[in-house]
Order: structure tokens, then C-alpha cells, then sequence
């Protein structure tokens, strides 16, 4: 009946059309379409069409296909949103522009707007078909590219600034744009959610202050890392539904700290496993008590003789250590010996375990010829160069190697740089703390016992003869002169797993860790039993110069 | 566009409303919207009568909230940005009037 109606009203359209086509197409024309125009546009819809299958088909354009999907409703509805023929003829000009650009200023805004806006170079490589990595060395570095190929990028560049300039529009209205499901279906459902700087930062100082945060501080925390993230990007905070992918939402931020804090379990653990490995010298630790007095009566005339000759910027530095090195040294010994065991752990974690060494350097005093032979080892670690003490032996050779400025040193007299280079080494660092990394690379090391050529060589931190090295490199030897840090450094040495044992003479110079201080000492001081173990530490001492020196002190020391 | 946007002022509303309530209009508890019922001879030209005004609503770009059962439409409007009635929402309802008896 009404289809009767509509015929009549509709004249010669409705002849082969169902009721409901009849009214669609009445609807159109009553939109204000006219018969011409409509016709065409179909035919234009048509034509899109098959164009859009084809170009998906050929290389997954995004803009293309994207206007394909895009057109394929519009052309009917001439009002819709984007006006299709229109955005994408502005969007064809606006790639034109770019490409008439420096290519170099528009990779870095396009590289800039990616980093604002979190998005993945992957999306990028999907929707226009580049090398990732061709893709990314222009964006970072300027690799040129190819004309065609940067008007893909810019297209998508363009199709991208309008995309999310509607996904924050669509937002406040609350309506998702078509386009973003088409994109979803070929990216396989959304980016990757990735944290942005801005919230990163507040979640870290959040973690600060507590590592377990409850749900409701969750949720304060999604708002404001949404909040930043919007004016990260430039857009009103609430316009959510522009971040898409990178949107924070409380799982996010739930996983976040249960992922730090298992991190920091796991450098917790690491840190424990580093010193059980390399505690060596715990033995040592008995004798060291009644030969500390006499290594440090020993050691302190020694020392300061060799401060004074002892040539390295540090040598103010040098004699304030020498005279702390008096002080305390039986228990000092006793103390970094102590120490080394329970330091060991540090090696690889960085940042936990330099604090540690800071705290543990100011433990204990390490006995004045500890201190010597430790301070190559203490600069490096704090709580290393107390172990340089207690392992005569390793103390010098851990001098030796810290020898990037100590290596100097070296040549000077065996003695002597014995006797100059724990000093050094030791000042250095104390007072530089240089770098946790190169801190951790010595204390780990310090079981002298442990260290040969190849394991100093290769790794830095290999106890107190990396220490020792690490330190020279750093250039400590400014920083040093901190006799108390110095002492501190020894005695507190829990890094310095080197807890070679002290032999009696070789303890008064050689500082609790063991290798890269004590090579130098212990040339100095007859170590008897050092000696053995410490050229094969001195071999081990990253610096070159000091093999050739150590194994003629070694051999000299041996008697 | 934005004026659009702009929370129905109470003089205007002085005005307007009482057209609305004389187009069958009504205005709904609880929420600062118009309500309206139509009902068509069947399905094929209540959704006719649909289409028109969805073509109308992008074109404003402004949508109803509706609901269609066979040959009955019910249509709610309302402006989420002024969390209430615009000039906007009158504006669709007259052309909802005027494409409902076409």
C-alpha cells in the first residue's frame, strides 16, 4: 500500500526499488541531493571503490584505502563529517607543501609530533609500506629518501594530524570516529600501549614515596598521568579519547609498579648473589688483627714517604690519607675484612649498590696500610678499598690498575707507586664515587683470588683492580683526599668481595681489596703469600702498563 | 557553531517551549531534553522518516537520541556539551516535524 504511495509520490524511481530503498533514496533527495548529483556521486563512490580494493590489495595505503572506506558511505551523504573529496584534496595540497620543504625540518617535526603523541614507528611502517629502519634513520638522521616514498610519510602524516585532531573533537562530544575502527581491523586492534616521559615521571616519584599504591591512589594517579599526557600533547586534559592506544588506565598503572618492584627485587638479589661469589679472603680476616698493627706501622712510614714522592695530582691528597691510615688499624682491618664478605653483592646493580658502598665505606677504618693498598680499590668503590687493605696483596695490585692515572705512576718505582698508587687510588676514590657503574665494576672484583688477567681485562669491575682502573680512567685523582672517605671506603668496602685474605705482611699496605690496589702495595711489603695471587691480579689490572710492572714487583716482593 | 552550543537561555526558553509543546513536544523529568513519539504506517516509512533526519542530523551535527520499533520512533533531544536544551535541539525538532509529515 504504501509502496503504491510511494511510487506515486516517488514517479518512475520506484519501479524496480524495494519500499525501503524507495525511502532511502526519497530521504536523499529530500536532503537536498539532486538527481544529477547523486548520480554522479555513485558513480564516483563506485569508481572509490574499486580503487580502494585495489590500492588495499597492491599496498595497503593507508590513505587510499582509508579514503576508500571513508568514501564509501559519504559520497551519499554529501554532509558527512569529513567531506571526503574535500579533506582529502586539502590533505593531497598540504603533502605537496611538505614535500616542497626541507626534508630534514619535516622529519623532525614529524619525528617530534610521533614522540608528543606516543605513536609507534611501527604504525607508520604498516600504513605507508616503508623500511623501518630506512624509516627511522631519516626521521633521526636524515638518511634521504626518496621523493615518492616522503610523500607516503607525509601522507600519513597529514591523515594522522587529522585523525587524532577528530579523536580529541570526538572525544568531548563522545563519539568515536568511524575511521578509528578501520584502522584498528588492520593493525590488529590498537598500538601497543607505551608510557609517556610525562607520566613515567610522575609515577616514578609516586613510587617514591610509596611502592604499593592502593586502587583509589591508582586511580588519582591515571587522572594525572592523563591529565599530563593531554597537555603533553598539547589538547585539553579532559578530551581523553584522543590519547587512544596510549590512554593510562589503572591496570596500566598497577602493572607499572608491580613491574619496578620486581626490578628492584631482582637487583636486590643480584646484589646479594655478587658478594657470596667473591668472598675469597674471609680467612685472612683472623690474621689480620695482629698483623694490621704491624703492616700499619709498616705502612705508615711507607706511606708517607711515598706520598711525598708520590707525584699524581692526588698527592695532597695522598698525604691526608696517610695519616688517617694510622688511625684504627687493627680494627679497621678487622672491620673491612668483616665488610668484604657482606659487600660483595654489588657488582652489577648499579645504583644499589654504590649507595651501599657509600654507606659501608664509612664503616670501618681501615688500617693505615690498608688504606694505602685500598685506596686504588676504595676510589673505585667505597667499600672495595677496604678491601684493598685487607688483601696485601691485592692492594697493590689493585693500585696498578687504577692506574689510568696510576699506571703512571707505576713506572716511577715500584715501590714507590706501591706505596703512591693505593694512596691514589684510594683518594680518588673516595672522593670521586666516579660512577656507580665503575664503582660496581671494581667491588666486584675484589676477591683477588678471583681476578686473572683476562677477568680484569674484561671486566673493569673486577675488584679492586678494576677499581682501581676505574678510577684512574674517571680521573678520580682530583676528586681524592678524603682521608676519612678513604677510610671509610676501606673499612666499609662490602663491594669488595676481594676479601683476599690479608696476609700478615702483606696486609700493611695491601687494602682489603684485593686485587687492583694491592698489586702495587704489596710489591712494596714483602707478601709472601700475595704474591703468588697478586700478579696474576696485577695481570688481570686493566691498564697495561702494569703488567709489565707487576710481575717484576711480584717477583721482587717474593723474596 | 559554538552559539549553538549555548544553554537555552530562560527568556528564549520562554518563548520557544511553549511552541514545542504545542508540536506535541514534551519535555522530560528528571533531564533538561524534549521527547516526542511519531508513529508511522510501517517500518519502510518510519525508517524513511529516520533517514531523513539522520541525513539532517549530520549535517547539524547534532544527533537524537532515538529508538525505533517496526513503525515507532521515539526521539529524545538534548545537547551533551550544555548538558541540556540548545538552539540546536529546537532547530532538529522542527525539521523532525516537518520531515514526519512528508
Amino acid at each position: 500500500m504504501e509502496v503504491g504511495e510511494k511510487r506515486r509520490a516517488g514517479g518512475e524511481r520506484s519501479s524496480q526499488l524495494s519500499a525501503l530503498q524507495e525511502q532511502l533514496v526519497w530521504s536523499l533527495l529530500g536532503s537536498g541531493l539532486s538527481k544529477e548529483l547523486l548520480i554522479q556521486a555513485m558513480g564516483e563512490l563506485e569508481r572509490e571503490r574499486a580503487l580502494a580494493g585495489a590500492e588495499r590489495m597492491d599496498r595497503a595505503d593507508g590513505e587510499s584505502s582509508e579514503e576508500g572506506d571513508m568514501d564509501y558511505p559519504p559520497p551519499i551523504f554529501r554532509e558527512l563529517e569529513r567531506l571526503p573529496p574535500e579533506e582529502a584534496a586539502r590533505q593531497r595540497a598540504e603533502v605537496d607543501q611538505l614535500l616542497q620543504e626541507d626534508p630534514w625540518h619535516v622529519a623532525k617535526m614529524i619525528k617530534t609530533y610521533m614522540q608528543q603523541h606516543n605513536l609507534p614507528q611501527r604504525e607508520v611502517v604498516e600504513s605507508t609500506g616503508l623500511n623501518q629502519s630506512h624509516l627511522s634513520q631519516h626521521l633521526n638522521k636524515g638518511t634521504p629518501m626518496k621523493n615518492q616514498k616522503r610523500a607516503a610519510l607525509y601522507s600519513w602524516y597529514v591523515k594522522k594530524q587529522a585523525e587524532i585532531s577528530q579523536q580529541f573533537t570526538n572525544a568531548s562530544r563522545g563519539v568515536v570516529s568511524g575511521e578509528e575502527s578501520v584502522d584498528d581491523v588492520r593493525k590488529g586492534r590498537r598500538n601497543r600501549f607505551k608510557w609517556g616521559p610525562a607520566s613515567q615521571q610522575i609515577l616514578f616519584q609516586a613510587y617514591e614515596r610509596q611502592k604499593n599504591p592502593s586502587k583509589e591512589e591508582r586511580e588519582g594517579l591515571v587522572e594525572e598521568c592523563n591529565r599530563a599526557e593531554c597537555l603533553q600533547r598539547g589538547v585539553s586534559p579532559s578530551q581523553l579519547a584522543g590519547l587512544g592506544s596510549n590512554l593510562v588506565t589503572e591496570v596500566r598503572v598497577y602493572n607499572w609498579f608491580a613491574n619496578r618492584r620486581k626490578e628492584e627485587a631482582f637487583r636486590h638479589k643480584l646484589a646479594l648473589d655478587v658478594p657470596y661469589s667473591s668472598q675469597s679472603a674471609p680467612l685472612t680476616g683472623q690474621t689480620l688483627p695482629s698483623s694490621t698493627s704491624l703492616v700499619l706501622k709498616y705502612s705508615q712510614p711507607v706511606v708517607c714517604e711515598s706520598l711525598g714522592t708520590v707525584r699524581s695530582s692526588s698527592g695532597e691528597d695522598r698525604g691526608r690519607l696517610a695519616s688517617p691510615v694510622h688511625l684504627e688499624p687493627s680494627h679497621t682491618l678487622l672491620d673491612t675484612h668483616h665488610h668484604k664478605p657482606a659487600s660483595g653483592g654489588g657488582s652489577l646493580p648499579p645504583v644499589s649498590t654504590l649507595t651501599s658502598l657509600h654507606g659501608a665505606s664509612g664503616s670501618s677504618a681501615a688500617p693505615p696500610g690498608l688504606i694505602m693498598a685500598s685506596l686504588p680499590s676504595v676510589m673505585s668503590l667505597g667499600d672495595s678499598s677496604l678491601f684493598i687493605g685487607l688483601t696485601s696483596s691485592q692492594p697493590q695490585t689493585v693500585i696498578n690498575n687504577v692506574g689510568g692515572g696510576f699506571t703512571t705512576l707505576q713506572p716511577i718505582s715500584f715501590q714507590q707507586q706501591l706505596h703512591t698508587s693505593p694512596q691514589k687510588p684510594i683518594v680518588q676514590q673516595l672522593q670521586s664515587h666516579i660512577g656507580p657503574s665503575s664503582f660496581m665494576a671494581t667491588m666486584t672484583q675484589l676477591p683477588c683470588h678471583m681476578y686473572s688477567k683476562a677477568d680484569l681485562n674484561s671486566y673493569p669491575s673486577s675488584g679492586l683492580l678494576s677499581q682501581a682502573m676505574v678510577i684512574a680512567d674517571s680521573n678520580s685523582i682530583g676528586t681524592l683526599t678524603n682521608l676519612t672517605a678513604v677510610r671509610q671506603i676501606l673499612t666499609s668496602d662490602p663491594e669488595d668481595h676481594a676479601e683476599t685474605p690479608i696476609e700478615e705482611e702483606s696486609l700493611h699496605l695491601q687494602p682489603t681489596s684485593p686485587e687492583p690496589v694491592s698489586s702495587g702495595s704489596l710489591d712494596i711489603y714483602p707478601q709472601t703469600q700475595t704474591n703468588e695471587t697478586h700478579p696474576s691480579h696485577l695481570l688481570s689490572s686493566p691498564p697495561g702498563d702494569i703488567d709489565p710492572y707487576i710481575p717484576t714487583q711480584m717477583i721482587s716482593t717474593a723474596q | 557553531m559554538e552559539l549553538k552550543y549555548i544553554f537555552l537561555m530562560r527568556t528564549e526558553r520562554e518563548h520557544l517551549l511553549p511552541m514545542m509543546r504545542n508540536a506535541q513536544w514534551v519535555e522530560v523529568v528528571g533531564r533538561d531534553a524534549i521527547y516526542k513519539e511519531f508513529l508511522f504506517k510501517d517500518f519502510n516509512q518510519a525508517f524513511g522518516f529516520m533517514s531523513r533526519v539522520a541525513l539532517q542530523a549530520e549535517k547539524m551535527d547534532h544527533h537524537p537520541e532515538w529508538f525505533n520499533v517496526y513503525n515507532k520512533v521515539q526521539i529524545t533531544l538534548s545537547t551533551h556539551e550544555c548538558g541540556g536544551l540548545s538552539q540546536r535541539d529546537i532547530t532538529l525538532a522542527t525539521f523532525i516535524d516537518q520531515a514526519s509529515v512528508l
